[in-house]
């Protein structure tokens, strides 16, 4: 029996049931005729072989439904009849409907969109084949190269090279350099620079994730094979679309690095980002090809055994587990290291090699910094969205609860006439789903801006952050999951409810009938309920709030206020390293901006503030080595110190003296001079950079003065930083960070600054031009995001439980109108009445309060680690908190408190 | 699809045992093969010897869900005395649920003649 040809006919029965209909009549309308004529026949008088026709056919009317119902649309009949009945009732109470809407828009919409971040950064796979079978090697999140002995999560290019072809676990290896070379480029001959991301990869990369080019190739091993003479690379989709207007002969086209031309073998496709969630390159390029693309990270790196800078990528052999894998890794890994004849054998560093365990982790979902900085917000968020929600849901359900008690009377007069509970419970039911799903469709539209706005927060600088929170399937599945319970969660009790009604009582009055409901304790709970939820919404709002004030106001010890900072990249202009005129043109454009107007000082550095660091050990003669303070190194102009506001404690700042060809000298900060210079002035001191234990010759350098003491990573680090400086003259750095410390206002210094540095090099490319204070608040982009968004969720949760309340009271306050005007009847002043309600509304909150408050103080804990300068439990929040939703909740008791103390008791008594 | 025969039916008109009306209708238009809804009726009738009473009405529901399954086909027609009348004929899918149902019958008939004569 075919299934499809059943549903075929049913289909057609469906959308000819009038003529089955009609058919079906008939032919029962003949077969009485038959019988009857036949009674006739056999001798009966026609009304009574009518009759016997009738009672042998049986209850026509019975008969034909069955016979319909076997169709199998009845179910469908009916929704359809409740959903435009429930349209209907639903327009026939707009505001009701505007605000249940409106609420159910925000909080399904909230939720759709955190959960497609939590989605992209969390939870999705890479798009690349079989993604569960990588794993990356190390557990560490650092990026960057270091020459440290026995890294576990740097690797150099001649381990990766060994660990390819000796280990027995790996169906394919692949490594990645750690840092992305963001450098201006030149699409073929065009005289305008863009800023392109490249990423560099060794050859196995492509072939190893599966992924294959929608036009040209993909980068192989031959690529990757000898050094230097492979300029090609494979672009992304986006930059294809961006720079080359998606031409289609984009293989003619070349990419202009520095002073190397690549050539344009192919384009990745458009669903490859690859391999880190929240950023995307614009072009990969072989590691082949590591010295010649600016800054020029790790020159000659590919033939040194501890230059290591790469991150080391494996595909699982089929059926090797990660146990086996990371057992035959921990073998190789000492072997290979030993093996390398260049190796420092320091107790330190067999000490080192033999604690060094490298761990495997799944590579599924991608590397992500993205993923390390908001995973702990985007949960919060989650959570504090959800609530708004259930919020959102007490609402409604109180809504539909208020107007279930106003259709009693039709309720009760349907069950009257003989519909069944289950009927009127499923009605009831389809109208709530009514109402979820275009409240849920609302969300989605909603959801969709919500998510720029969220990707715009979270983005630094100019650049929005290359993440896909599109509508997909699982995020389309998770918002009908949560629209349904919605559905169900607001509209079952008023459904229950309003299905058991006493309907004798119901049928015979009005007002008095809505008793029974308005004295059920249902309506009270679900406000009491939203008021606690609303403390703790508001409580986080006044933590993440304080945190973020706290934040903004940690001294970092420098002067954030008035100072414009912009990138510039020299590497366009093809100096090569050391290029004295390199530091002529700095320093040209120092002196230049100088001379500005409103401008104080102004100065080139490699950091400002949360920008990587370049760090090492120091050796001070005649101190030992510690090995626990890293020194982080910051190589800046004459004027750095005047235009960061920096003090200088002792000493002299850097001056025209300090050459290239002079003593190196360095400026160090207090802490660091009282830790490795204990006694004594450091002033005149020498000491050596970097540690004993690496390979490189230490690079010796005299303190000749103790700066302030400066925080260099976040805000929120416990104690500043150990900071040498040393001047540029000395240390030839190509990259730099611009500084300028400026009075008045910031739009006509921005562009005058640039135009001076145009006027010295119009080549030299310009980039992220902001503040200084903004590159401050860019380190906490996180706990701005959550305190911003738990502000406005937590106003829109007080704002939505004062409706509730307001609803309530309302509606208490008009079923009370005979007892309120026996009251003044009887002499209560309109005041007595009105504090009265007050009191009733008061009370409520008190007890969602004393309910709310252990959650609170419960939910503190829990985000503590989220927060700066305050505790969980701080007291001051908690008052602010609960200050506010007592102003709000009386504001929200007045409207209806003052009705209740206008009713006039002539009225009020008569009505009754 | 158990036979069950209620005891204190009135004598000589025993209802149709519940589910077998399938079974019926198949069979009668097996042999027939086209007939209409009282033609149907009639021969369920006076084939049991006035013995199965069927509530005519009840066929026009089995005959309605048979429609769906693919068992039976309608077109309408005329009857001798020259109305409109909806003709049923079996199907080949029709033909062969009345094997199946056939099968079945006997089986649960079968099992409960056994019982009946061991008792």
């Amino acid at each position: 029996m075919s299934f499809a040809g059943e549903f075929k006919r049913r289909l057609q029965m469906l959308f000819q049931s009038g003529k089955f209909r009609r058919d079906l009549e008939d032919e029962m309308r003949l077969h009485i005729e038959l019988r009857r004529e036949q009674q006739i026949a056999a001798g009966l008088a026609p009304q009574a072989a009518r009759a016997a026709a009738l009672r042998r056919f049986g209850n026509a009317t019975r008969i034909e439904e069955k016979s319909t119902m076997a169709w199998g649309w009845h179910n469908l009949e009916s929704l359809l009849q409740d959903t435009v009945y429930g349209i209907r009732s639903m327009l026939r109470t707009p505001a009701i409907t505007l605000v249940a809407l409106a609420s159910l828009a925000l909080g399904i919409g909230a939720n759709t969109a955190i959960f497609s971040f939590v989605d992209a950064v969390m939870l999705r796979s890479l798009p690349v084949q079989d993604p569960q079978q990588l794993v990356r090697l190390g557990t560490g999140n650092a990026e960057g190269i270091t020459n440290s002995y026995a890294s576990t999560t740097l690797y150099s290019y001649p381990f990766y090279r060994r660990l390819q072809h000796e280990n027995a676990v790996f169906s394919s290896t692949a490594a990645m350099f750690s840092l992305s070379n963001d450098v201006h480029g030149f699409v073929d001959n065009r005289s305008e620079p863009e800023l392109i991301h490249v990423q560099m990869v060794s050859g196995s990369y492509f072939p190893m994730l599966g992924v294959g080019a929608q036009s040209g190739r993909v980068l192989d091993e031959n690529d990757d094979s000898t050094e230097g003479d492979h300029p090609v690379v494979v672009l992304s989709d986006a930059f294809w679309k961006r720079s080359l207007a998606a031409d289609p002969s984009v293989l003619n086209h070349s990419l202009r690095l520095g002073t190397t031309v690549f050539r344009i073998v192919g384009v990745a496709p458009p669903e490859f980002f690859g391999t880190m969630v929240g950023s995307e390159p614009d072009a990969w390029a072989p590691l082949s090809m590591m010295d010649s693309i600016p800054p020029g990270w790790a020159k000659g790196a590919r033939s040194q055994n501890f230059t290591e800078p790469l991150w080391i990528i494996g595909r699982l052999k089929p059926g090797v587990s990660v146990e086996a894998a990371t057992a035959n890794i921990n073998v190789l890994f000492p072997q290979i290291l030993r093996s390398f004849p260049d190796g420092k054998i320091t107790a330190e560093n067999l000490n080192r090699l033999a604690h060094a365990h490298v761990g495997l982790v799944s590579m599924a979902r991608g590397l992500s910094n993205l993923r390390r900085t908001y995973s702990e917000p985007l949960q919060i968020l989650m959570a504090i969205v959800a609530l708004v929600l259930l919020i959102a849901c007490a609402n409604i359900a109180n809504l539909l609860l208020a107007r279930s008690t106003a259709r009693a009377r039709e309720l009760a007069l349907r069950q009257a006439l003989g519909a069944g509970r289950l009927r009127i419970l499923r009605q009831l039911l389809t109208e709530s789903m009514l109402l979820a799903l275009a409240g849920g469709a609302l969300g989605v539209a909603f959801a969709g801006f919500a998510n720029r706005l969220l990707l715009r927060m979270i983005s630094q600088g100019s650049e929005t952050i290359p993440l896909d929170v599109t509508l997909n399937l699982p995020l389309l599945a998770f918002t009908c999951a949560i629209t349904i319970a919605t559905a169900l969660l607001f509209g079952t009790l008023p459904a229950l409810r309003a299905t058991r009604l006493d309907l004798v009582r119901s049928l015979k009055g009005g007002r008095s009938s809505s008793a029974s409901v308005g004295r059920s304790p249902l309506a009270k709970v679900l406000v009491i309920g939203q008021i606690a939820l609303s403390l703790v919404l508001m409580m986080a709002a006044c933590l993440f709030l304080r945190t973020l004030n706290n934040l903004n106001r940690v001294d970092i010890g420098f002067n954030k206020q008035n100072v414009l900072r912009l990138n510039v990249d020299s590497s366009t202009l093809n100096f090569k390293d050391k290029d004295p005129r390199q530091q002529v043109l700095f320093h040209e454009i120092e002196e230049r901006v100088h001379g500005l107007p409103g401008v104080k000082a102004a100065s080139f550095s490699v950091f400002t503030f949360n920008e990587g660091s370049w760090n090492s050990l120091i050796v001070v003669p005649g101190m030992p080595v510690n090995r626990n303070a890293d020194v982080m190194h910051n190589i800046i102009g004459n004027a750095y110190f005047q235009v960061m506001d920096i003090p200088l404690v002792a000493g002299r700042a850097f001056g025209p003296q300090d050459t290239a060809s002079s003593q190196p000298v360095a400026i160090i900060s207090e802490h660091m001079a009282h830790v490795f210079f204990p006694a004594g002035s450091p002033i005149g001191r020498i000491y050596s950079i970097g540690s004993p234990d690496d390979g490189d010759a230490p690079q010796r350098v005299q303190v000749v003065g103790i700066a302030g003491d400066v925080k260099l990573g976040s805000v929120d680090q416990r104690d500043p930083d150990y900071v040498d400086y040393f001047p540029y003259a000395q240390s030839p750095w190509g990259f730099g960070d611009f500084e300028v410390r400026y009075s008045g206002d910031f739009g006509p210094v921005a562009t005058e600054v640039q135009q001076a540095i145009r006027a010295i090099n119009r080549n030299l490319p310009i980039s992220d031009v902001s503040t200084l204070n903004a590159q401050v608040a860019r380190s906490f982009t996180d706990q701005t995001l959550i305190a911003e968004l738990s502000v406005f969720f937590g106003v829109v949760a007080v704002f939505l439980s004062c409706i509730g309340l307001y609803g309530l009271m309302s509606y208490l306050v008009s079923r009370r109108t005979g007892e309120i005007g026996i009251r003044m009847a009887l002499g209560a002043g309109r005041s007595a009445v009105g504090w009265h309600v007050l009191r009733e509304i008061a009370l409520w909150i008190l007890i969602g309060i004393a309910i709310g408050l252990p959650v609170t103080i419960a939910g503190g804990r829990l985000v503590e680690k989220m927060l700066y300068g305050v505790t969980g439990a701080d007291s001051f929040s908690l008052f602010a908190a609960v200050g506010i939703l007592v102003l709000a909740g009386l504001l929200a008791g007045y409207l209806p408190a003052r009705r209740a103390s206008r009713v006039d008791p002539a009225i009020a008594l008569r009505d009754e | 699809m158990a036979a069950l025969i209620r005891r204190n039916a009135p004598a000589g008109h025993d209802e149709i045992p519940p589910g077998t009306l399938y079974v019926l209708i198949l069979k009668t238009l097996a042999l027939r093969g086209r007939l209409h809804g009282f033609e149907i009726a009639e021969h369920i009738q006076t084939g049991s010897d006035d013995v199965l009473q069927v509530e005519e009405g009840s066929l026009y529901p089995a005959l309605q869900r048979m429609l769906i399954k693919g068992w039976v086909k309608a077109e309408w027609g005329v009857t001798a005395g020259n109305r409109r009348a909806r003709y049923y004929t079996l199907t080949p899918t029709g033909k062969k649920q009345l094997g199946l149902e056939l099968q079945q019958f006997e089986r649960v008939m079968g099992a409960i003649t056994r019982i009946l004569q061991t008792a």
